[in-house]
Formats: structure tokens, C-alpha cells, sequence
């Protein structure tokens, strides 16, 4: 009876939140192995069971999806990699580098980092429009174009998250090579690299994760079918025809979102503390 | 591997590294300046200057760590941000999207009129004396022949030409006719081409094999910079808002225009013209209510389920880690599934509930619609930082309130609920920021709408801000990248004061985690 007072509540609010959590996700994995591929849920228990939406997605030509995946991966690692051999210097130095400035020049990176991307979209089209008439490799509507764009706007974030993750790191030894003669660059590729190194991983993780759910700024950028990423694609496929293309956007969203749920599941203790330290996930 | 960055071999690789990015940008700066983008070739001169400036002197140590990522942050994050501000000063919009001397081959190029008598000649495209492009051109009913040249008319005689069985000149004497293939290639040329009739009017191609009679409307007179009517002699000078304007009409301009500063109009328009006031107002107020509405519904369910979980309860690792799947799922995609589960006809939701709701039809369904799915996607990060939270509360505090006397409900509210908010306060604030400027939520899931697009009004019930700013920019009817700029500039002063707000707040984080 006790146990019952001080219990039941608890598993009645869970249980709720999780049906409430688990319903949609359900949904999705019901949908993408119904042979009807249809919107409409005849049962919420499944009682056919077939590859279908999956083979669809795989070997319809009307469909690119293993294309837009490719994209996805090409442009998201890109990202994931350059970002933070980018940004990791430029967080040591905040972090350990003594140097005029560099209380007012975090402060301007905080502030810069406040503008959304998206409120600067007109001007990245713009600029990117006229980028476009001189490099056309690198303008409006190519994915190295894109990939400059995400660059530039994963630096401010990844520095700020760096530094933090920086910070926490004892400094003594980079301060036991400078004592025995090492300069800034040797202590930098040296001991701090090594020393980082998972948390520069996690961060680039994040980062990965990051690009690989943007969706306007591709959406705005890659106009051709062959050439979109998976957010773009799958939703200019499910655009507006829900019914029609149900069964096939169920099972692409799917194999779309595993990987990223397990790389978030297995880095969950740092989003987290890195989501304590005031980014929010887009 | 120390002497590897101390060696003649570290410093030959150092310069060829160097060498190779500063021949690269070199040459995107030569094209940048061949194409006149000279903001962009000047940016590049100064990133090279810099990068050799930076890593073959040892003037900083510090920025050899910075200049990768300063040329990335000012280069695509800095330079639009400048870019927005001061395109929030032009008029760049439909209309006046191009630049002033490009408005005024455009509006030389249109400014053409028809005669009056609708004359058409039979032509054939060809050369005049071998090199010259010309037409040979028929008149079949006055039975005027000629050749014509962009700068001269030779008038033929019957007998100097073939005609074929309609009376339409084949060959003459010193014209030869282009191939079909020449033709073909020089389409886009030809289509440019005025060629000379008299000194009033030219012939202009409508097809390969007709030609029209037209003659220019407007002169531009370049010493005084404006524009003469031919026929009216109505002067049209550059009127300093991007326009030639009629000088006894102001209100009478000639299209296109061109992009010009016109310093505040865009922000006060913002204020005084009812247009952009009434609509910005009114998704104002939803974009507070839809921020607030998300903020509080997510931190409420996580803040419960918090609670309820605090406890080590049997399967409370399940509930978590099946709680937390809606953080992790990628956003973009659960947006578009939830679209399909509000479906009016087939949707999951109407199945489940019973009922048959147009959810994206109505003001007020579309809205419970769009913090249902942000409650969906926001609870699961308030239940795992209020989590944290709970455990950040030193559990003496509680104990010693019990031995006083006080119920667990006086505990929830007198003391948890108060700490819990001081310590989470500079999130909520964040994630109201976050929420302000939620984009993909409203694009991917109603697009803004329900809307009427009766009066050209393009805010719809679910638009906030950033949507609505979007529309504006992007949207399918005008362009007004100057108006959304503004509005951008706007969005930034309100959104940055509230983090900054939050930021300050921080501090308090700081001595607690």
C-alpha cells in the first residue's frame, strides 16, 4: 500500500511520457513495413510484414535516396573534420595563450555567435550569388559553396564549445613544456592535441550531427535533384503528398535517423554538458 | 617528432604550404576582380597579405592559432552580418534588384515601341559583304526590297534580287544567306539585333524569318543622367531612391530600377506604413506567445517527469533512455512525420482521437498543433537538464525542511521549484531565444499557414518571425531582401538583449555546476 502512495504516480507519469515519446517513432516503424506504403493506419498492430519501402527507396530511379545520403555523409564529415582542426587552435589560444585583447575578443565571439545563421540568410545568398559569378565551383548552388557557408558557422560555436571543454583540462603539463623550452605551436601539436583528442572527437561529433540535420541553408543552396542532402531530398519527396509517399519517407527518415540516435545515445554525458553551457541544439 | 618543427625540412613544407593556398586564392582574386566583384577581390588581397604576413613573421604568436578560423568567422559569418546591415539600408528588392548601369541598358532595351502601322518585313539572316551582319529583307505587298545592316539601309530594285513564288526576296547581290546550323549558334545574338531602317526606327527579329518595325521610346541623355520621352519630350531623372522618375509626375517611373540607399525607410516602414506594421504586429505576438507556449508546455512535462523519475524506481533506465529518443531523433525528420500524422484525411491523429480535424486549415488547430510537436521535441531536454538540476540540490536542505515540519509539498514549492529556477533560468532563457527563432519547426510543418492570400497579406497564423522574414526575402510573389534585412536587424537587438540578459544570469550556473 506504501508502496503504492509513494510509487504509482511515478510509473503513471513515465508511462504516459513514453507512449507520448515512443508514439510517432512507432508509427514510423509500422508504416515503413507496411506493404501498402499508405498514410492511413488500418491497425496499430502490424499484420503484414514486407521489404517494400525499403526496396523502393533503394531501387527506384525516380528516387535518389542513396545519392542524398551520400551527400549527407560527404558534407557532414567534411564539416565534422575541417571544423575542428579550424577551430580547436583557436580555442587553445583562448584557452591557454596569454595575449592582449582577449578578454574583449571572447566577449565579440559571443556576441557574434548570437546572430542566428539564419537571420544572416539573404546576405549568404547574396554573396554566395556573386562568389558564384567569379568561382562557380564555389557558389550558390554547389556543395563546396555549402560546405564554406557551414564552416564559417560552425566556427563560432565550435570554439566556444571547445574552450570550454579546454578549460577543464589540467594545464600543468603544457605548462611543464613550456618550462622545458617548448614553443607555443610544439606545445599546441604536442601535448594538447593528444591530450584533447576526445574531446575534440566528441565535439566534431556534434558538429556532424549538427550539418547533417541543417535544412535551410541547404534547402536555399542545392537546387538539383542529384546534389541535395537528405533533408532536403526527403522532404521536397514527401512535400505536401503525405499520402502518396508515405511508406517509402517512413523507411528513409528511418534509416536516416539511426545513426544519428546512436552517435547522440553515446555522447548523451557531453551534449548534455555541453548543452548546460548555454547552445541550444538546432 | 620535436625536431620535426625545428628543422630546415619543417620550414621548406611550411612555405610550399603556403606558397600552394596563397596561388590559390591568387587566382579566385584575379577572376573575382576580372568579374568586378571588387568587395569580394579586396577581401581575398587581405586574407592572402595576412596569411603570409602571419606565418612567415613572428610578429603574433597567438594569431597563427587564430587565422584559420578569423577568415572562416569573417568571411561567412562576420561579412553577412555587416552585409545585413547594410542592405537593410538599400532598397534591394523586385524591381531594383540590379545594379544602376544595368538598369539602364535594361530600360533602354525595353523602352521600345511597335510602329503604328504594325509593319513586318519577310527577311533572311545572312552577311553584307562577306563579314557584316545583315538582313534581307521583303516587303511583299509595297514591294520594297532592302538590305539591312545594324548601321545602314541599302535599298534594292526589283531586279538586283530572286524572288520565290510569294514575292519574298531569296538572294540578292552581295548577301549570302546564313547556314541553318550558323543560325542556330548566333540565335541569342540575333535576337539582341536591331537592325537600321531609318534614323527613328529599326527592325527587331521575331523568329528567323520575320522582322518587325520598331522604334526606341526613351533616349538616355548621359550628361544629365536622365531619360527623354521621344515622343513627349517628358524628362525622367534619377529620382535618389533607385528609380528615373518623371519630373512633373513623381509617382511615374521607369522599370527596372535599381538598388539605392534609401537609409531608414525600410525600419521606418516597420513602424508607420500599416502594410508592414499590422501583419509584422500581429506574428509579433504570436512569435512571444509560440516561444513562451514551447518554453513553459517543455519545461513543465520535464520538469514532472523529472520529478516522478528522481527516484530509483523499477525500470527507470527503460524510461530513460526510451524518453530521451525524441532529443536524439534528427529534428528535420520528425517534423516531417508528425506532418503526415496531422494529416486531415489519413492521419494518425485524427485516427487516434476519432475525430476528422483540418489541423493545418485552422488559425487555432494549426496553432495547438505547432507546440504539440515542440512540446514532443522539448520536453526530453527538460527532463534531462531539470534532472541534473535535482541532483545540483544539496539533499540536507530537504531533510532539514522535513525535520521542521514542512509537507513535501511545502518542500516542492517552497524550495525546489525556487532553486530548480535559479538554476535553470539562463536555459529557459536560451531555449526561448532558440524557440524565437525556430524556423524549421513552422516551415517543415505548416509552412506559416493557414493563410489568405486574399490581399497579398503572405503572414500566416503559425508564421513567426523568422518565417514570416524568410517569406519576404524568398517568397514566391515580390523579393524584398532590404525589408527582411531590416526585419533580421530587428530580430538580432531583441533576441541578443534577451540572451545577454541570460548570459548574466549564467554566473549564477557557474557557482552551482
Amino acid at each position: 500500500m506504501n508502496w503504492l502512495r509513494e510509487n504509482l504516480w511515478r510509473h503513471v507519469v513515465g508511462i504516459f511520457m513514453v507512449l507520448f515519446a515512443i508514439f510517432p517513432l512507432y508509427l514510423v516503424v509500422i508504416s515503413s513495413i507496411n506493404p501498402s506504403g499508405s498514410l492511413q493506419v488500418t491497425s496499430f498492430i502490424p499484420r503484414e510484414f514486407s521489404w517494400k519501402n525499403y526496396q523502393m527507396l533503394f531501387n527506384d530511379p525516380t528516387i535518389p535516396y542513396l545519392t542524398w545520403m551520400k551527400n549527407s555523409l560527404v558534407i557532414s564529415v567534411s564539416v565534422a573534420l575541417l571544423s575542428v582542426v579550424i577551430s580547436a587552435s583557436s580555442a587553445f589560444a583562448f584557452s591557454r595563450l596569454k595575449f592582449r585583447g582577449k578578454k574583449s575578443g571572447i566577449q565579440l565571439l559571443l556576441l557574434i555567435q548570437m546572430f542566428p545563421a539564419i537571420l544572416a540568410l539573404s546576405a549568404v545568398y547574396v554573396i554566395m550569388e556573386r562568389v558564384a559569378v567569379f568561382a562557380p565551383h564555389f557558389g550558390l548552388g554547389t556543395q563546396p559553396g555549402l560546405l564554406l557557408v557551414y564552416l564559417g558557422g560552425a566556427m563560432g560555436v565550435n570554439i566556444w564549445l571547445l574552450k570550454g571543454f579546454v578549460d577543464s583540462i589540467p594545464a600543468e603539463l603544457d605548462e611543464a613544456a613550456k618550462i622545458d623550452g617548448a614553443s607555443a605551436m610544439q606545445t599546441y601539436w604536442l601535448i594538447f592535441v593528444p591530450l584533447a583528442a576526445p574531446v575534440l572527437a566528441v565535439v566534431s561529433l556534434l558538429s556532424f550531427i549538427g550539418t547533417f540535420n541543417e535544412f535551410i541553408l541547404a534547402r536555399l543552396f542545392l537546387v538539383d535533384m542529384g546534389s541535395r542532402t537528405i533533408a532536403v531530398g526527403l522532404q521536397g519527396f514527401i512535400g505536401g503528398q503525405y499520402s502518396q509517399n508515405w511508406g517509402p519517407f517512413a523507411a528513409g527518415s528511418l534509416i536516416a535517423s539511426v545513426p544519428i540516435v546512436i552517435i547522440f545515445l553515446s555522447l548523451q554525458k557531453y551534449i548534455i554538458s555541453g548543452l548546460t553551457a548555454g547552445s541550444v541544439k538546432g | 617528432m620535436v625536431a620535426f618543427f625545428r628543422g630546415k625540412l619543417a620550414f621548406a613544407f611550411k612555405v610550399l604550404f603556403l606558397a600552394g593556398i596563397s596561388a590559390l586564392l591568387v587566382l579566385l582574386l584575379i577572376s573575382a576582380l576580372g568579374q568586378k566583384q571588387y568587395a569580394i577581390g579586396i577581401f581575398l588581397i587581405l586574407v592572402v597579405i595576412g596569411l603570409n604576413f602571419t606565418y612567415l613573421t613572428k610578429v603574433s604568436i597567438p594569431l597563427k592559432f587564430f587565422y584559420p578560423g578569423l577568415i572562416f568567422l569573417l568571411g561567412f559569418v562576420v561579412a553577412p552580418i555587416v552585409f545585413t546591415l547594410t542592405m537593410s539600408t538599400y532598397n534591394y528588392k523586385t524591381g531594383n534588384y540590379i545594379g544602376k548601369t544595368e538598369a539602364i541598358t535594361q530600360i533602354q532595351k525595353l523602352a521600345i515601341e511597335p510602329d503604328a502601322s504594325g509593319s513586318t518585313f519577310d527577311i533572311i539572316v545572312g552577311k553584307y559583304n562577306g563579314t557584316e551582319s545583315a538582313i534581307l529583307a521583303s516587303d511583299t505587298v509595297k514591294k520594297q526590297y532592302f538590305i539591312s545592316t545594324y548601321d545602314k539601309r541599302i535599298d534594292l530594285n526589283v531586279t538586283d534580287i530572286k524572288v520565290n513564288e510569294y514575292q519574298v526576296a531569296r538572294e540578292a547581290y552581295n548577301f549570302k544567306a546564313l547556314a541553318d546550323a550558323e543560325l542556330a549558334g548566333a540565335d541569342k545574338l540575333l535576337s539582341k539585333s536591331r537592325f537600321f531602317y531609318t534614323s527613328e526606327f529599326f527592325i527587331a527579329l521575331e523568329g528567323f524569318d520575320v522582322g518587325a518595325l520598331y522604334r526606341q521610346k526613351l533616349n538616355f541623355l548621359a550628361i544629365q543622367d536622365a531619360f527623354q520621352n521621344i515622343a513627349t519630350g517628358a524628362i525622367y531623372k534619377d529620382n535618389g531612391k533607385g528609380n528615373y522618375a518623371n519630373v512633373d509626375a513623381p509617382g511615374e517611373i521607369l522599370e527596372p530600377g535599381w538598388r539605392a540607399p534609401v537609409w531608414f525607410e525600410n525600419y521606418s516602414k516597420l513602424f508607420l506604413d500599416p502594410k508592414v506594421r499590422e501583419p509584422l504586429i500581429r506574428v509579433f505576438i504570436w512569435t512571444v506567445v509560440f516561444a513562451v507556449s514551447s518554453v513553459l508546455t517543455s519545461f513543465a512535462f520535464g520538469l514532472l517527469l523529472a520529478l516522478a523519475l528522481n527516484k530509483p524506481i523499477r525500470g527507470r533506465r527503460i524510461y530513460r533512455s526510451i524518453l530521451i529518443l525524441p532529443y536524439a531523433m534528427p529534428s528535420v525528420m520528425s517534423i516531417l512525420i508528425w506532418g503526415g500524422m496531422f494529416n486531415t484525411e489519413f492521419g494518425a491523429i485524427n485516427q487516434l482521437l476519432g475525430t476528422d480535424i483540418a489541423w493545418f486549415q485552422s488559425v487555432t488547430f494549426a496553432r495547438v498543433a505547432v507546440i504539440v510537436v515542440n512540446l514532443w521535441l522539448g520536453f526530453p531536454y527538460f527532463y534531462l537538464v531539470t534532472s541534473g538540476a535535482l541532483q545540483a540540490i544539496p539533499s540536507e536542505l530537504n531533510e532539514a525542511a522535513a525535520i521542521d515540519g514542512a509537507s513535501p509539498r511545502q518542500i516542492f514549492s517552497k524550495i525546489t521549484l525556487p532553486l530548480l529556477l535559479r538554476i535553470l533560468s539562463p536555459l529557459l532563457i536560451a531555449s526561448f531565444a532558440f524557440n524565437f527563432n525556430n524556423f524549421n519547426l513552422i516551415y517543415l510543418l505548416t509552412g506559416g499557414g493557414p493563410k489568405s492570400t486574399l490581399d497579398g497579406d503572405i503572414a500566416g497564423a503559425t508564421d513567426i518571425l523568422i518565417s514570416y522574414t524568410y517569406q519576404i526575402a524568398f517568397g514566391s510573389f515580390t523579393q524584398d531582401l532590404g525589408l527582411a534585412s531590416a526585419i533580421s536587424v530587428v530580430i538580432f537587438l531583441l533576441v541578443a538583449s534577451i540572451s545577454l540578459y541570460g548570459i548574466r544570469k549564467s554566473k549564477v550556473l557557474e557557482s552551482f555546476v
